[in-house]
């Protein structure tokens, strides 16, 4: 597997088994799904090309994680965005869902030796 | 507003959070998580801690493939939630610790074998290259195989980990346990000490990897990229868990060691190539070390190194034994410049560029070989005999008409034009040198400017063999010669001006040496006289060659005037003088040099002039009507020593011959100087047969007595251009008492004849002459800088003496460089002249000057 291209998509499974596939290089800001990908370290979630299965996320929080993933990816060269819409009622399991996935990093991982 | 980030997602999400709680609204669909929140369970730690650990030594093992991230993450998300952080963080730095005393350690201790810590710390020798090469080899290998092991699996470690960091290290100002983790190889390993021989890894690893280093030095080939995986190690790695960026092992630990072997091992090598004693070596060596030095840091170890290692190699090789190299014997600057080793003087300048911007030591070699052989060209023109030098030519030329002693005259033409062409062949090889090896370097064409000027000015006669040099190639050359050829000289001419001090000693003789062109007509091409002139102004400006000016501006109104006078002659009808043709120079008392001019004119020395015949007064009564015309109260004198004359001459048959030239009666044109035809006009009136003695020619004509010696030889002791018989001995020199008369029997194969004075020496001084010369500079001298200091007094009204001093020297240098105490004795006289006075300022108690107007 290690030899084959890397795909340009990951799936990312809820824990009530909505399953999202999204753009490889739009997850890359969460670190934690960053590093979870990164075949260089070879853990069964880069094995399996790249499904990741969150037993913590809910399919409907997972939606609007995607939502921003996409949403990030879409403008993040550009200047004047609106905002996104957010709904008010998910926004508690939101929060949780973001520190989890390392979202909230006010700065980013320090950087490490190869 | 800016792209979008997380931040300001999740403040969104609080705003939101906080507006939906404020309206009382409880969030739809809100659950909570089935796990309640309590404080942290010692089974709960545990099994998670079990989980993780296992997972640790599968990372290690290289075993990951069938772990879940997902699954990893959250068990130490689970701890960090429950506050157990720094019990993780604490049991994650234990276990890496036991798994480097375990498995690690011995590894690489088992590497460390007697041999090598022998080797490179204690330097027994002993052992082979190979031997060593391959025992270091070995051991970098397993530092290398370790270190990326441990790479790896820290970052992994540290990947799975990473909430830890994030919900606990960063709260705690600890290093993140990446830092922790990864710094246990430093702490473990390179720090470690081995017991049986007291020596710390970290030692016998940097002396491992300088033995390795050492080895490619000396030739050998080595794994580059290994010791390259080695520095970068060290690069990685840091002294404290702080990783703080100026604390890099690499520079805290490894470069010392390195700059320091390197700067013994090339000291030890600059010794040797010192011994070996050949610059060329040593230059290509050095060349090639910094090469060498340049490509290891860019293969081998660390690009960061690159300034400080050349500055090791430049300091060992270049900078500490520079002058000792450019000294050798036979390999030195010196044999470099005189066997044109160019690629040598190019290299010597790029090393010496390296470490010193001013290049001063280049400098001043370059600036001795150039005066000495500036000193050389004057010593072997010294030697040389140019009477003999000359002499062979004509012999070759098969020119027996020339005196087989040559003149002093063109000895010294000769010796000027050798003069001149060696000086020019020294400086277009050093402007050469300058070009091809020395990037056209602005000091060290400065410096070479300067030792040009040096010898050329401490040769006391520069100025007057430049002017011969001019005057030789303007009178003879330039007829032969292509325009580029012309252009050379002219070209050259300048140059040599240029490094001249005593310019105004060069106009002296300038305008001697030109006058005598234009006057002789020996100037074979005026166009190119002008040129000359012009490049002068050029160079020099206007004052420089108003005097040469004024001198073509005389010679083309005389000519103009000569004409204008023929045409005169003409509508006079015929008179007795109507054969005589005239052409007259009109020389302005100024502009011509004082030899041609100044004896006749101030003529206390010389008298009366001489006695013209009495057609020529008449042809110069003649003459001063038709000037005095358009010119009243001009005085015109004669100078009969600057002119020439053209004689139409008849010899009758000798009788008694039968054949032969002398059967028959024959015509010559003689060309004689104005002197001679005096002479001959006297023979006119002489029944044949008859003599004049040396007294009477003289007391009739009034020439003075050396001229007229000259010109009686010369029209008396040479066969082919005998027209006058002297009794005693014909071909000897003229002494007063001899007797002369009329040649009948003279024959010359050629119709036109040239009668011109012997040994006259025109262009050469001899000592007394130029003694002369020299004085009349040093008078003119005088007059300059006392103009220059009335001038400047004269504005300033009071000055000390070193300003005045300053300002006279800033005025006259274009002139000359005149020595302090000739100005001092300056300023004496004029204040003994009273022009100045001398008086002290008060309070200062220094003497100053005042103009006394």
């Amino acid at each position: 597997m290690a030899e084959e291209e890397v795909s340009k998509y990951v799936t990312l499974v809820s824990n009530d088994g909505f399953e999202f596939v999204v753009l490889r290089e739009a997850v890359l800001i969460s670190p934690m799904i960053k590093s979870m990908v990164d075949t260089k370290n070879s853990f069964r979630e880069a094995r399996l090309s790249g499904r990741c299965k969150f037993e913590e996320i809910s399919g409907q929080v997972m939606e609007k994680v995607v939502e921003y993933f996409h949403y990030w990816y879409k403008n993040r060269e550009k200047e004047d965005v609106p905002d996104m819409d957010i709904p008010a009622e998910l926004c508690l399991e939101l929060l949780v869902a973001a520190d989890f996935l390392g979202l909230d990093s006010k700065k980013p991982p320090p950087p490490r030796g190869v | 507003m800016a792209p979008p980030n997380n931040e300001a997602m999740i403040e969104a999400m609080m705003k939101a959070l906080a507006l939906s709680a404020a309206r009382g609204i409880p969030p739809a669909n809100f659950q909570f998580r089935p796990q309640p929140i309590v404080a942290p369970n010692a089974d709960e730690f545990d099994f998670n801690w079990k989980q993780l650990e296992s997972a640790l030594r599968d990372i290690h093992e290289k075993n990951a493939s069938g772990l879940s991230f997902e699954q990893l993450y959250r068990y130490a998300y689970k701890i960090v939630l429950k506050k157990a952080g720094d019990r993780l963080y604490e049991n994650v730095k234990q276990f890496e610790e036991r798994w480097f005393t375990d498995k690690v350690c011995p590894r690489i201790f088992d590497l460390i074998s007697r041999n090598l810590v022998d080797m490179t710390l204690n330097d027994v020798p002993g052992s082979s290259v190979v031997e060593r090469r391959s025992m270091g080899e070995r051991f970098l290998k397993g530092i290398r195989e370790a270190w990326e092991e441990h790479n790896t699996s820290m970052n992994m470690t540290a990947d799975i980990l990473m909430y830890l960091d994030r919900g606990f290290t960063q709260g705690q100002n600890r290093p993140t346990i990446f830092a922790a983790t990864i710094g246990l190889f430093r702490d473990h390993i390179l720090r470690a000490t081995i017991h049986e021989t007291n020596c710390i890894v970290f030692d016998i690893f940097n002396a491992t990897i300088l033995d390795q280093i050492n080895m490619e030095r000396e030739g050998d080939v080595i794994d580059k990229a290994l010791l390259r995986s080695c520095t970068s190690m060290l690069d990685s790695l840091y002294r404290t868990d702080e990783e703080n960026e100026d604390e890099k092992l690499y520079f805290e630990v490894f470069e010392p060691v390195f700059l320091e072997s390197s700067h013994a091992f090339y000291k030890n090598e600059c010794e040797r190539l010192l011994q070996e004693g050949d610059a060329a070596t040593w230059l290509r060596h050095t060349q090639r070390r910094l090469d060498e030095e340049s490509d290891r840091c860019a293969t081998t170890i660390s690009l960061t190194s690159l300034p400080k290692i050349l500055a090791v190699v430049e300091q060992e090789l270049i900078s500490k034994h520079l002058e000792e190299f450019m000294n050798l014997d036979g390999s030195g600057v010196r044999a470099m410049i005189d066997n044109d080793r160019i690629e040598d003087l190019k290299l010597l300048y790029q090393l010496v560029s390296r470490i010193d911007p001013k290049k001063s030591a280049l400098k001043t070699a370059l600036s001795v070989r150039v005066i000495e052989l500036g000193y050389e060209i004057e010593k072997v023109l010294a030697q040389t005999d140019f009477a003999v030098l000359a002499d062979e030519a004509s012999a070759t030329n098969g020119d027996k008409s020339k005196n087989k002693r040559n003149n002093a005259s063109a000895q010294l033409t000769a010796a000027a034009v050798k003069w001149v062409a060696d000086v020019l062949a020294l400086k277009v090889r050093f402007d050469r040198l300058l070009s091809d090896c020395f990037a056209d370097d602005l000091t060290l064409q400065t410096a070479l400017t300067k030792s040009f000027a040096e010898f050329i000015n401490r040769f006391d006669r520069s100025a007057e063999y430049l002017s011969l040099y001019i005057d030789h190639n303007l009178k003879a050359g330039v007829k032969d010669k292509s325009e580029a050829e012309v252009e050379l000289v002219l070209e050259q001419a300048i140059t040599l001006l240029r490094y001249l001090e005593g310019k105004d000693q060069f106009e002296t003789y300038y305008q001697k040496h030109l006058a005598r062109r234009l006057l002789q007509q020996k100037s074979s091409d005026l166009e190119v006289e002008t040129e000359m002139i012009s490049r002068m102004k050029r160079e020099l400006g206007n004052s420089f060659t108003h005097k040469f000016e004024g001198m073509f501006r005389d010679i083309n109104l005389s000519k103009d005037m000569s004409e204008a006078y023929a045409k005169h002659v003409r509508g006079l009808g015929a008179s007795s003088h109507d054969q005589i043709g005239l052409a007259i120079n009109v020389l302005g008392g100024n502009n011509w040099p004082k030899e041609t001019v100044g004896k006749y004119l101030g003529s206390e020395q010389t008298g009366p002039g001489i006695n013209f015949p009495a057609e020529i007064k008449a042809l110069q009564d003649s003459f001063y009507s038709f000037y005095s015309k358009d010119r009243t109260g001009r005085k015109l004198t004669w100078i009969a020593s600057a002119g020439t004359a053209e004689i139409r001459s008849f010899f009758p048959k000798v009788p008694g011959e039968k054949s032969g030239p002398k059967s028959k009666d024959r015509r010559y044109e003689l060309s004689v100087p104005t002197y001679g035809m005096a002479i001959l006009l006297l023979f006119n009136d002489l029944p044949d047969g008859e003599s004049l003695s040396f007294e009477e020619i003289q007391e009739r004509t009034n020439i003075p007595q050396t001229d007229l010696i000259n010109l009686l030889t010369g029209m008396s002791a040479i066969k082919s251009k005998r027209v006058l018989w002297k009794e005693p001995n014909p071909s000897g020199k003229t002494a007063p008492g001899d007797k002369f008369k009329f040649n009948n029997a003279f024959v010359s194969p050629t119709f036109k004849v040239k009668l011109a004075s012997v040994n006259v020496a025109n262009q050469v001084e001899n000592d007394e002459e130029r003694k002369e010369t020299d004085e009349r500079t040093l008078e003119s001298r005088r007059h300059c800088i006392e103009a220059a200091v009335v001038r400047i007094m004269k504005q300033r009204k009071e000055l000390e003496h070193q300003q005045l001093v300053m300002e006279v020297i800033q005025q006259i240098s274009g002139q000359f460089k005149p020595d302090l105490s000739f100005i001092k004795n300056r300023i004496t006289d004029l204040i003994d002249r009273e022009y100045l006075e001398r008086f002290e300022r008060d309070g200062t108690g220094r003497a100053e000057y005042r103009y006394l107007a």
